[in-house]
């Protein structure tokens, strides 16, 4: 009996561990490290410059901003550099400090803040696959198995090509059109495994397939068609006073 | 009556026992005590072993006689405990009742060839180094030149 | 140890009768307005609208627990240790953000607060390991404190506690990142006070982390002081770590002198061993910091020192002797000589007692050769009227200025706390800096007016286009740096400095209270030195080579053996072997001011008295009483036999002197600048170029940090990069 509890005891405490070991997916990009290190692709010298349009778009964002308030644009700012380089090499955050006259820490602190700021590089396609639970019961554990097969590398990796990079991501809001992906800007939704495929296909040819669900939904009506509201919406001033 | 007899005996051994008049005042100075023994042994240093268990009680029934000169050292009035070797240490000290004469000591190559006084308290002896750091450097002068 | 100063200055202005200062930036911007009434455990309390529950709080004298927030940082309320019931309310509010509303009865030890308490302890805890054994804060960790007095006696977490590598920022402060409990009081004191934006926050959620993100040093020279603001182990002294306990220590109340300001510091000592030197309140000089050379140069104390008398044998070379000896050859040198062969300078760190018993001496002897190492322009008004060489506004002054004309100077590296409270009045009050000089980094934004002395003169005349400014002032304020006035011109420059002040003046039209001309120096004996009578300057002996020198802990090395003649007796007094000690011929060890009761003046005028902290070292003895024997040999003994009496002679040159913790004031700008106007006024065409320029210029100044391995480190860190310095840690 002693035996038994102990062991019970001991089989919790370990189950408590694993479940504080517990981490979500493994994230490229803007996951891992809180500090900077400095690495080939990824130091003060790193080559980067705004582009001139883009500095016209600073301009622009800046002065949406009261005077003597630049440090507000610091995210658009951040996010029209990754824009322009895939990811944010700390020398864009360096820029971007220079740019808008802040210290570079404060530059730092919003980049980290924010995981969408990816401080480390990424395929050209960044491919962030949603399995939080309404996605995971629609399968899709199906989709990123096929993902996995398709590019032929693991979550958090990148395809050797520097054309694809694979997360998993918690729920990214279109639960009613699971499963989905978010690849780069576009979200794909209503998925099977072909479509996916197709989906990688089309990218790895050079195409942007048209982003949306993959069912034939407009958009998140309900799948197997209207069941309320089913009739055409009534006419201004139905059911009031007659005299009125 | 006898015991009498026996004590003044002792006593006259006693004042003679030691080489005349001179000898006995040497005795009294030099060891504060003329009480006479067996002669159990000297060792190759000169110092003599007593042994009397008859008349004196467990401690004060060994003793020894120092020599007068020492490993190079005039020891007639400085006397030291650490004169005594240390194969005669043991018998002296009851640690053992067999003296050195009648057991040699076991030759062992720790033991010294000569014996060595205690150097404490004297500038020979063992200073341990401090191991605390020094609290304030001074400042060293240039050297001149 | 809870640190609430905030109390004791609400006490201390109570009793004043005032509870805002009119100095302090915070309270005067502050709209003055209705009192509004609100309730503290049902006690009635009075205070300002805008006041936070916090401050209502400490005014009737409750203290509620903190970790995140410090009266003089901005507000974070990241850290909910503050947490207080409001009656009626629904939620408990953070006090230290939230500010208090009319009739709002606050319940600092209700149940709610206490468990609301509790429950924010037991998150910080959950994180925070428990290694206070090895914890160089133990004993004086805020979070200990609370934990013991606002925390559960038990503990619910069976997870594995976070980890945060450890950042190498300087050789310094010595982190340990998984003690931190993210209060930002350090960001805040970097970015806000110190004005060196390289702290952060880094990341989100349980991850977040303070941190230089990038491989970098904190490079400020008040980078000390957020050893005492963190609250917790994370950042804590280098230098200091695995040395002493708090409890161990004994304190004993001090002045700085390793710059002019006089920090008011707390000499921590154990078994005659300065272990360590930590700031002291004083509202007035430096608040509640103090600068890295102040905190750190104290291991200058234990080196190089001169622990016994030397003289120089027959071969030159200088071996230990007696004291006897050494002062009967000083004595016997000194009776022999003639008035002026005799000749004393005095170095940065002596202290008044010392200058006036060598005033006393050589005087007695027929000599006025009296020198300091530092220079002043004598010519004009010169060191005669004592408002030409003060830093008359005062330190506390800069916060009710407008305008701040700096000439010559880097306040930055030659009074970090001065150059701290232009910072903050710059950043509160709006206050205009212009600088004419070389172009350095001041941790704020200023007007470069160009470094030629050219600028100076137009500034004077008024036909620089700043001067619009300066008339415009409501309370300008000038400050010239005692290294400008160094200068072959530098008659020239206060004259020009002292014409520029006038004007601004007179068109300000500022009461006669509010002074403008100020000089600021950079050794801590200067301004006493003068107020003794001594001449600014050594020129006068490089002139007239004495037959006897005899040094005050002179070590700037402003003469060398070079300038006097071959047979002069040189005899050095001082505690340090530096630059002086080495051309002497007799050495007279003396005490440290970590080791002597001494008057120190500082560069406001301000006279403060150091404390005896630990026994000077071997045979060394407090200079005054070393000049004070040797007169006595000497056949003119001196007068005084206690230090009460040679205060009481300090009383009769110069009552100011033993005023302690007084500044007073001296107000003659106008005869000075006609005076002045005496002067040649052409200015040299030099820029002006003060010797402090980066921070490697700053830790290394004076006898005792140029004896500090640690300043060195600092150093040597700053020219080759953090990891230069970087010694194994044991944990």
């Amino acid at each position: 009996m002693f035996l038994s509890s102990a062991i019970r005891s001991a089989v919790s405490q370990t189950a408590r561990q694993v479940r504080s070991l517990h981490r979500s997916a493994a994230r490229a990009g803007a996951g891992g490290i809180f500090v900077h290190r400095d690495t080939a692709d990824n130091n003060p010298d790193t080559p980067f410059e705004f582009t001139a349009e883009n500095k016209k778009r600073i301009e622009a964002i800046i002065s949406m901003y009261p005077l003597g308030h630049k440090q507000a644009a610091t995210i658009p700012v951040l996010d029209l550099a990754q824009r322009q380089h895939g990811w944010l090499p700390i020398s864009a955050m360096n820029k971007v400090a220079e740019v808008l006259e802040v210290a570079p820490m404060r530059v730092y602190e919003v980049a980290t803040f924010y995981t969408m700021f990816l401080r480390q590089p990424v395929g050209k396609y960044f491919i962030q696959i949603c399995t939080t639970t309404p996605c995971m019961l629609c399968n899709s554990d199906s989709i990123l198995e096929a993902l996995k097969t398709k590019l032929g590398i693991k979550v958090g990796e990148t395809t050797p090509d520097k054309m694809f990079t694979l997360i998993e991501v918690e729920c990214l809001g279109a639960c009613v059109n699971a499963p989905m992906v978010q690849i780069n800007d576009n979200y794909y939704e209503d998925l099977t495994a072909e479509d996916m495929d197709h989906i990688i296909d089309e990218l790895k040819a050079g195409r942007v397939p048209p982003p949306g669900p993959r069912n034939g939904r407009f958009s998140c009506e309900p799948a197997g068609g209207l069941t309320s509201l089913t009739e055409p919406p009534p006419g201004p001033g139905v059911g009031v006073r007659a005299d009125l | 009556m006898a015991e009498y007899v026996n004590i003044v005996r002792r006593a006259l051994g006693q004042l003679g026992g030691h080489g005349g008049v001179r000898g006995f005042f040497v005795q009294l100075f030099r060891a504060n005590d003329v009480k006479t023994g067996a002669l159990i042994g000297v060792d190759k240093y000169g110092n003599k072993y007593f042994e009397d268990s008859k008349n004196y009680f467990f401690g004060r029934h060994r003793w020894v006689l120092y020599t007068t000169e020492m490993n190079g050292k005039n020891t007639m009035w400085e006397v030291d405990g650490s004169m005594v070797p240390a194969e005669w240490h043991r018998w002296l000290h009851c640690m053992t009742d067999d003296p050195p004469t009648t057991h040699p000591p076991v030759p062992r190559k720790f033991l010294a060839e000569t014996h060595q006084f205690n150097v404490s308290a004297t500038p020979q002896q063992y200073v341990p180094f401090s191991t605390t750091p020094k609290k304030i450097h001074e400042w060293v002068p240039p050297r001149a030149h | 140890m809870l640190r609430f100063p905030a109390v004791g200055r609400a006490l201390s202005g109570a009793a004043k009768g005032s509870l805002a200062p009119s100095n302090s930036v915070r309270t005067q911007s502050r709209a003055a307005g209705t009192m509004v009434e609100v309730f503290v455990d049902g006690k009635p309390v009075e205070v300002e609208p805008g006041t936070t529950v916090l401050q209502a709080c400490e005014k009737v004298g409750i203290q509620i627990p903190r970790f995140c927030y410090h009266e003089r940082l901005s507000v974070a309320g990241n850290c909910r240790m503050c947490l207080v019931e409001i009656e009626k309310a629904p939620k408990p509010v953070a006090a230290c953000a939230m500010p208090v509303m009319k009739g709002w009865n606050i319940l600092t030890n209700s149940d709610k607060t206490r468990k609301a308490r509790e429950g924010v302890m037991e998150f910080l805890l959950a994180n925070h390991p428990l290694d206070c054994p090895i914890c160089d804060q133990g004993g004086e960790c805020d979070l200990q404190d609370q934990s013991m007095q606002f925390g559960s006696d038990r503990s619910r977490f069976t997870e594995n506690k976070r980890a945060v590598e450890d950042k190498n920022i300087g050789p310094l402060i010595k982190t340990i990142m998984t003690r931190c409990i993210q209060c930002t009081r350090c960001v805040r004191f970097a970015s806000e006070i110190a004005g060196v934006e390289d702290l952060g926050t880094t990341g989100r959620g349980n991850n977040l982390q303070i941190g230089t993100y990038v491989e970098k040093m904190f490079m400020s020279e008040l980078s000390g002081n957020v050893i005492d603001i963190c609250p917790v182990g994370a950042l804590t002294s280098k230098p200091y770590a695995f040395t002493a306990r708090p409890w161990e220590t004994r304190k004993t109340e001090s002045i700085d002198v390793l710059d002019a300001v006089g920090s008011n510091i707390v000499v921590s000592t154990r078994g005659g061993e300065v272990m360590r030197i930590m700031p002291r309140l004083n509202e007035d000089v430096n608040e509640e910091w103090i600068s890295d050379k102040t905190r750190f140069a104290y291991d200058g104390l234990k080196r190089q020192r001169l622990t016994q008398p030397m003289v120089k044998d027959a071969s030159g070379q200088l071996t230990a002797t007696s004291w006897e000896d050494a002062l009967t050859r000083v004595a016997g040198a000194l009776q022999g000589a003639q008035g002026s062969e005799v000749a004393a300078i005095a170095g940065g760190l002596a202290d008044a007692e010392s200058l006036v018993a060598l005033k006393d001496l050589l005087n007695r002897l027929n000599s006025d050769s009296l020198c300091t190492e530092e220079l002043f322009p004598m010519d004009g008004a010169g060191t005669d009227l004592r408002s030409n060489y003060l830093l008359n506004t005062r330190i506390a002054g800069v916060e009710d200025s407008d305008v701040l004309l700096l000439v010559g100077t880097n306040p930055r590296y030659e009074a970090p706390l001065f150059n701290a409270r232009i910072r903050k009045s710059w950043l509160h009050n709006e206050l205009r800096v212009a600088l004419v000089g070389r172009q350095v980094d001041l941790s704020y934004t200023y007007d470069h007016l160009g470094e030629e002395s050219a600028v100076l003169q137009e500034l004077a005349s008024g036909t620089h286009p700043f001067c619009e400014v300066l008339r415009a002032a409501k309370r300008p304020m000038v400050v010239v740096g005692s290294s400008a006035l160094q200068r072959a011109d530098g008659a020239g420059i206060l004259a020009a400095v002292s014409a520029l002040a006038q004007n601004a003046r007179a068109s300000s039209g500022v009461d006669e209270g509010w002074k403008v001309l100020n000089v600021l120096h950079r050794v801590a004996s200067q301004v006493a030195a003068l107020d003794l009578g001594y001449k600014a300057g050594v020129e006068a002996i490089r002139n007239n080579p004495p037959k006897i020198l005899y040094l005050l802990g002179a070590d700037a090395g402003c003469i060398t053996r070079a300038d006097l003649p071959k047979d002069s007796l040189v005899i050095y007094q001082g505690h340090h072997g530096d630059v002086g000690a080495p051309m002497a011929d007799i050495i007279l060890p003396g005490a440290a001011y970590t080791e002597k009761n001494a008057t120190y003046v500082n560069t406001e005028g301000r006279s403060q008295q150091t404390r005896i902290a630990v026994t000077a070292p071997g045979t060394a003895r407090e200079d005054w009483q070393i000049i004070r024997a040797l007169s006595e040999l000497a056949g003119v003994a001196l007068p005084y036999d206690t230090v009460d009496e040679v205060r009481s002679r300090l009383a009769e040159v110069s009552p100011n002197l033993t005023r302690y913790d007084d500044v007073e004031g001296a107000n003659y700008f106008k005869q000075a600048n006609e005076l002045a106007s005496a002067v040649d006024q052409t200015l040299l065409a030099a820029p002006l170029v003060p010797p402090q320029l980066t921070a490697k210029d700053f830790y290394m100044t004076d006898s005792i940090s140029r004896s500090s391995q640690t300043m060195a480190k600092c150093v040597k860190a700053i020219t080759e990069g953090a990891s230069a310095v970087d010694e194994p840690s044991i944990c």
